[in-house]
């Protein structure tokens, strides 16, 4: 779920407890293990982007390509995860 | 009571079971984050983070610290016992005669056998209920040479009488804070023998029976939701290549006892002067 997520363009730790309606305490843990595993990789986002939206930092996370081949295989394995995330996101 | 210094508090509170190294960068992302939360759901988004915190606690990555790479290795380990012994012999030596109770409780380096001795004795009566509550030691489908038992049996019998300074240091200074608060020296005394005397067994059968080195590199394997299906728990390798040390997560009439498997000779590839190679490709072999 979380996979689909993150290559649906929720990036943000935040952002992916919205859409799959996991608990902070389930989400953040599951995300560093799939970071430990290879399947995403994070980033800190440029201070001066930040600065000039007034807000502060944030952490986002990207598919890698070991992540993209294990969603794959996990959309082939339940199709239904492939609704999980609303169409509107899909290009972000 | 303000929530935005509510929230602050309790991430400040989860960032103490981070690991130290990673910390400063844990707070940011959290409180980052938090900076999008609405106000409404921030204190529960906030408790995540206890959850969170402890999961990078029980999976840092980090290059050991020096006292646990200290412990890895059985010299290392009784060189370790050793000072803190000295040391606590040292203080039980120049601690002053309690005000009250027995004054044989004043030792001096002389009386320090004798003291240790006592405490041994004590010891003795708490090693069967610790050794029960942690279960028996690891299986090991082909036995240990009498050898490798005899060193092992050594090396948990010095262990045993190097902690003994120690507990006796504890009991001393119980001894000298009780007049001034009753109840905590008991308290006190029962929470350092059962923790020193469960950690001498608990490191014991976390050794590999081979090379006595501790056990590193542990991960988890299985997950409890499959418990009635599959064993869950986790492994860790010995850093020699001899075997692994897989322990069961919740224990079960298949599984009540550790397992020892012992790698044999084709793995020693894998192993170069006492490291896994594993550790260069971050892969870990299986």
């Amino acid at each position: 779920m979380i996979l689909q997520a993150i290559g649906s363009g929720y990036i943000y730790g935040y952002t992916v407890m919205e859409v799959t309606g996991l608990p902070s305490g389930t989400v953040y843990p599951a995300m560093r293990r799939l970071e430990r595993d290879q399947l995403i990789r994070s980033q800190w986002e440029r201070q001066s982007i930040a600065d000039a939206a007034l807000r502060p930092p944030r952490k986002y996370y990207k598919l890698t390509r070991g992540g993209e081949a294990v969603l794959e295989a996990s959309r082939k394995r339940y199709p239904l995860l492939a609704k999980l995330t609303p169409e509107e996101m899909q290009d972000v | 009571m303000n929530s935005a210094w509510l929230q602050r508090t309790i991430l400040r509170a989860a960032s103490f079971l981070a690991p130290g190294d990673q910390r400063a960068e844990w707070l940011e992302e959290w409180r980052s984050e938090l900076w999008y939360v609405p106000r409404r759901g921030a204190t529960r988004f906030c408790l995540g983070a206890f959850r969170d915190a402890l999961w990078l606690r029980r999976n840092n990555l980090s290059p050991a610290k020096p006292i646990q790479a200290c412990l890895e290795s059985p010299l290392g380990c009784l060189a370790f016992l050793a000072a803190c012994a000295a040391v606590s012999s040292l203080i039980v030596a120049l601690l002053p005669a309690p005000r009250r109770g027995p004054p044989s409780w004043h030792m001096g380096i002389r009386e320090l056998p004798e003291g240790c001795m006592a405490t041994l004795m004590l010891s003795c009566l708490l090693f069967p209920a610790i050794r029960m509550a942690m279960g028996r030691a690891a299986a090991d489908p082909h036995p240990v040479p009498w050898t490798g038992r005899l060193r092992l049996g050594i090396f948990l019998g010095l262990k045993i009488a190097l902690v003994q300074p120690i507990l006796l240091c504890g009991l001393v200074l119980g001894f000298l804070i009780g007049p001034v608060a009753p109840f905590a020296p008991q308290v006190a005394m029962s929470a350092i023998w059962t923790f020193t005397i469960r950690w001498v067994f608990a490191d014991q059968q976390r050794r590999c029976p081979v090379c006595l080195r501790l056990t590193n590199d542990p991960i988890r394997i299985g997950t409890p939701s499959e418990t009635f299906l599959e064993w869950y728990g986790s492994e860790s390798m010995c850093s020699r290549g001899h075997g692994l040390l897989q322990i069961s997560g919740m224990p079960a009439s298949y599984s009540e006892q550790a397992q020892w498997l012992r790698l044999g000779d084709s793995w020693s590839g894998l192993f170069r002067s006492g490291l896994p190679s594993s550790e260069a490709a971050g892969v870990r072999p299986r």
